[in-house]
């Protein structure tokens, strides 16, 4: 019996190198699958919109650690044919681990229409910012969805340390400067809001001043909070749309329209 | 499916080994004390060096292990202490090398582990097959990016762990071999062992969710350990 013990217990070892078992370590960086997918979900978004005046897209986030209910929001919006791309607004991981962040990706790679994928807090901790520019690509981005410009943001202040600039204004100053063709619009979309405490608050009317210089400003999205929220932060008539967590099972979808206006529904599932 | 049979197997492995454990009978001697303390005492010279290399030898590690993943790096390797009336506690402590993979720099962690082997099976006098090996280690990994409490930014609480402690449970087994004294000097035994571990972050995250399945939040390790003395 035990004879055959010596054959059996490596043989399960090799069996088991099969199934992608050997951890380094949960902050690792070790990444199989696909990478940057940000920029290949914006050239998706950029092609399926071009000419399109009427835009809808469904806005959610803070999936962390909520695995099946983020499934199941994949396989809802699958179930719809009306939605144009998925816009996450960041914190798919809870504790920042490497495999966090593949498990969520594969996830939401179910998705049908294209997404992309926001800098949330918590993708911060440890070295996730790397294994966020690695899957996803760089924190700051922007992207065209027919004639609207998506401005995304890292908000995360309080991460940095000021060790790097949050927001980014340089960015955000190329970005407008840019001259994109039919750029009439602009939506900003960012992890944590004005005068959260993550954001630095210090600036935050001067970065209301400046998101404000883009041509026609719709409004400005956000998570973090965990619950739905509708606030004109500086009453000034720029709305700031907060989508709840996961657990909450439900989403956000946008519908912009060519007479200058749009509609909003809160979705659960 | 794959993983299904996998566990079918693991089951059945566990069940043949608790079996056998239970009809054998086993001792451990351990005879490098009675060995020392039979040693001629002439003077107390001798005497002195003796007392010296005894209580300072205790410090030397017994053995080496090097140990491939597990959470604790690529590749860990440390020295330990057995200890117990029949060695059946191991304390470990290892420093492990993580490569960067897609971040910007390489790791050292550094491990310290508790082993509990309960069962200790002789198939010859050569052959030892341990049928469970079980315990826990703390794992810490060296780099400014990872904290042990949050630091004083953030309001209370507001992640609630740490990053940079590891705690890591996990069961396994082990095959050990014999050297005939008269042809090995410096070693005793040669162990070869597996481990299926996992961790409290990794806990967490299939606490609530069907999506991660054990392929997930189980990581495999495999190791040896040199017995020296």
């Amino acid at each position: 019996m035990f004879r055959k013990l010596l054959f059996i217990i490596p043989a399960l070892l090799l069996l088991c190198t099969a199934c992608d078992m050997f951890d380094a370590h949960p902050y690792d960086g070790q990444i199989t699958g696909e990478k940057g997918i940000n920029a290949k979900n914006i050239a998706r978004i950029q092609e399926a919109t071009a000419g399109k005046t009427t835009i809808k897209f469904a806005m959610m986030g803070d999936s962390q650690r909520y695995y099946d209910e983020t499934e199941e929001f994949v396989h809802k919006l699958n179930e719809r044919n009306d939605i144009d791309f998925v816009i996450h607004s960041g914190d798919l991981t809870d504790f920042g681990a490497t495999n966090e962040f593949m498990w969520m990706r594969d996830i939401m790679n179910g998705l049908k229409v294209p997404y992309v994928a926001l800098l949330g807090n918590h993708d911060c901790l440890a070295n996730g910012q790397e294994v966020f520019n690695t899957i996803y690509g760089t924190e700051n981005f922007s992207f065209m969805a027919g004639n609207i410009k998506f401005v995304c943001l890292n908000t995360n202040a309080l991460e940095f340390d000021y060790s790097k600039p949050v927001p980014d204004f340089n960015f955000i100053q190329q970005t407008l400067n840019e001259q994109t063709p039919n750029h009439e619009k602009t939506i900003f979309a960012m992890h944590v809001r004005p005068y959260s405490e993550q954001f630095n608050n210090n600036i935050a009317w001067v970065f209301q001043d400046v998101i404000k210089r883009f041509p026609g400003l719709q409004f400005c999205l956000n998570g973090h909070d965990h619950q739905i929220q509708v606030d004109d932060l500086f009453n000034d008539g720029v709305i700031y749309y907060g989508s709840a967590n996961m657990e909450k099972k439900s989403y956000l979808v946008f519908t912009v329209t060519p007479d200058n206006n749009y509609t909003y529904e809160v979705v659960e599932y | 499916m794959k993983w299904l049979n996998i566990k079918k197997a693991g089951v059945l492995v566990a069940a043949l080994l608790f079996t056998a454990a239970a009809s054998y009978a086993q001792e451990k001697v351990s005879d490098s004390i009675a060995k020392l303390d039979s040693l001629p005492v002439t003077d107390s010279i001798t005497v002195s060096v003796k007392d010296y290399r005894a209580g300072w030898g205790k410090l030397i590690p017994k053995y080496g292990k090097l140990q491939y993943a597990g959470n604790m790096g690529f590749l860990s390797i440390g020295g330990g202490y057995d200890y117990g009336v029949n060695k059946q506690w191991e304390t470990d402590i290892f420093l492990g090398f993580l490569p960067h993979y897609s971040t910007s720099k390489n790791k050292i962690t550094l491990t310290v582990k508790q082993n509990y082997i309960p069962w200790k099976l002789d198939i010859n006098n050569r052959w030892m097959v341990e049928p469970l090996t079980t315990g826990m280690y703390l794992n810490t990994i060296f780099s400014d990016d990872f904290w042990i409490s949050e630091p004083d930014k953030y309001p209370n609480s507001y992640y609630a762990f740490s990053t940079r402690i590891r705690i890591n449970v996990f069961l396994g087994q082990r095959i050990t071999y014999k050297f005939k004294p008269e042809t090995h000097k410096y070693f005793k035994s040669v162990t070869a062992y597996y481990e299926v571990s996992t961790n409290d972050i990794y806990v967490l995250s299939a606490f609530n969710n069907a999506y991660l399945k054990p392929k997930d939040y189980l990581a495999l390790s495999i190791g040896i350990k040199v017995q020296v003395f």
